[in-house]
């Protein structure tokens, strides 16, 4: 095979698995830490992607400044969403069954779809092409778009890394995750970090949406067959775990792409056979912890 | 300051664990609430804290001679005010280091002259700041529980079982911390189950409670002499 054809395949991969990461960590921040299982994080994204869709080729157009301003957009608008829906939709339901979390996070999907027709209506809106030139490789071209993303990528993921180890916020969402009592009772917000928490979740949900939507369109409904995926990922990885977020996107990525080209019938069985593997030899996935039930 | 609580009635799952509960403690105290276990201790100070929220009853925080009711106030907002908790189970952040509990808790880094305030009362502390919460001693754990308080500046703190499941060392020098932060002038509740012999010199009072009831309030020694309260606490 051609050597070429690998590396631009490679670069594929990384660049999917840079978008599937952005997502995944967001849902699995949000799992983690307040154990709600967002089944709406794809819809969020579908909101990211249709902002800077807006900011980019309906008002600024097309080019690098314009894309750093659509993604700062869709970071504000997906995460002052998702401080909304935490603060009105989500906080009374804490204490209460999960079944009316999941049913209330199922129900923004549809929500959030209707609302996307209604401003954006039902059609396809599509990017004319990538910001950025390309680099030739042999017969092909790797768009410095994807080297970019990728970068950005590993960016997030090491100032997550950061937020969470080396800020007092970050150490104490974390203690939150603990136990919310325990650290409520030493003075800790909780209310005030529970809204942050989700808020950053579908921040970085939003920032995925707008980096994703140049190559992928927007359009209602592109956040289902993402959740999935994202799913799969954080199964994978761990669920609460950045770095299990990191390295199940690569996962999912590589075998994703590659499998297209090899095989292509095995495409999406290959994702859930390796998270079967990995489930039967570790339940709580690579980098996952017993996650404690809370009263 | 003084924190109490009036005819506190508080079911948790369909169950009544506390019924007509009225306790107070001041700064500078020390008080025991002695019980078997289940008896509503943990239910009780929970209360206080705003851990739970009572069916009735109120809970009151009277601070420069102003009353505040503060009845099913969220925990931080209690905490706000200056009353702080030393769980049961010490419930020490396990990822989080000796420092990081401390920094949690203080909301930002400790100031140098607060956390040699800190670890004068638990030397050990200082010599072991950087190891996670999860690689600690029960004696430890228990001294973080306390320092971690501590470093809000309370006036009154809630010691759930401080004493229990330690060695006999540690239990001595934490009781020699007890006495010292009432000499500060900080008020402290604190339980205790069974072993009464390791709280009889440290309470100033105590209050007996049993089935969610507050059998007794007075002196530990009259409780001791009383034969109806024995029988109803210890069973003997």
């Amino acid at each position: 095979m051609d050597i070429s054809l690998i590396v631009v395949q490679a670069f594929n991969a990384l660049f999917y698995a840079s978008i599937l990461f952005l997502i995944s960590s967001g849902l699995s921040l949000i799992y983690g830490i307040m154990r709600i299982l967002n089944l709406s994080h794809g819809a969020l994204y579908m909101v990211g992607a249709y902002v800077t869709y807006t900011v980019v080729i309906l008002w600024l157009g097309l080019d690098w400044f314009s894309m750093i301003l659509g993604y700062l957009a869709s970071i504000l608008v997906v995460g002052g969403l998702g401080i909304l829906v935490e603060r009105i939709l989500l906080k009374p339901l804490y204490g209460k069954s999960h079944d009316l979390q999941l049913l209330l996070t199922f129900a923004l999907i549809l929500i959030l779809d209707d609302v996307v027709k209604m401003i954006w209506g039902p059609e396809y809106r599509a990017f004319p092409k990538l910001p950025g030139f390309s680099i030739p490789v042999g017969d092909f071209q790797v768009p410095i778009y994807f080297i970019f993303t990728v970068l950005l990528g590993f960016s997030v993921a090491i100032v997550l890394h950061l937020f969470f180890t080396r800020t007092t916020v970050g150490k104490m969402i974390r203690a939150m995750t603990y136990s919310p009592e325990v650290a409520s009772a030493l003075g800790i917000n909780t209310d005030r970090l529970f809204a942050l928490s989700f808020g950053l979740g579908a921040a970085l949900a939003g920032l995925a949406g707008g980096v994703a939507v140049p190559l992928y369109t927007a359009s209602p409904g592109m956040g289902t067959e993402v959740i999935v995926l994202s799913f799969a990922v954080i199964v994978i990885g761990g669920m609460g775990s950045i770095k299990g977020a990191l390295l199940g996107s690569l996962i999912v990525g590589f075998s994703r792409v590659f499998m297209v080209m090899l095989f292509p019938v095995m495409e999406i069985a290959l994702i859930y056979i390796i998270m079967a593997l990995i489930l039967l030899v570790k339940p709580t996935g690579l980098f996952g912890m017993e996650m404690r039930e809370r009263r | 300051m003084r924190l109490y609580a009036r005819d506190l009635e508080v079911w948790i799952g369909g169950v009544k664990v506390l019924s007509g509960v009225s306790l107070d403690v001041s700064e500078g105290e020390v008080v025991g609430l002695i019980g078997r276990n289940g008896a509503g201790k943990t239910t009780t100070l929970h209360t206080l804290m705003g851990l739970v929220r009572p069916r009735s009853g109120k809970v009151y925080l009277e601070r420069d001679g102003v009353e505040l009711e503060v009845t099913g106030s969220k925990p931080y907002r209690i905490a706000g005010m200056g009353v702080s908790l030393v769980p049961q189970g010490r419930y020490i952040f396990p990822d989080l280091t000796v420092m990081e509990n401390l920094e949690v808790a203080y909301g930002g880094r400790v100031p140098e002259g607060l956390l040699n305030e800190v670890f004068q009362y638990f030397p050990e502390l200082g010599r072991i700041r950087d190891r996670l919460g999860i690689h600690l001693s029960g004696g430890e754990q228990q001294m973080l529980a306390i320092a971690r308080a501590l470093v809000r500046r309370p006036r009154i703190i809630l010691m759930d079982e401080p004493l229990e499941g330690l060695a006999p060392k540690i239990v001595a020098s934490l009781r020699e911390v007890i006495k010292r932060l009432r000499g500060e002038g900080i008020g402290i509740l604190m339980t205790e189950a069974g072993n009464i012999k390791r709280v009889r010199d440290l309470v100033d009072r105590v209050y007996g409670i049993d089935r969610g009831e507050i059998v007794f309030s007075g002196g530990i020694e009259d409780m001791l002499r009383d034969e109806a309260v024995r029988r109803r606490i210890w069973g003997v």
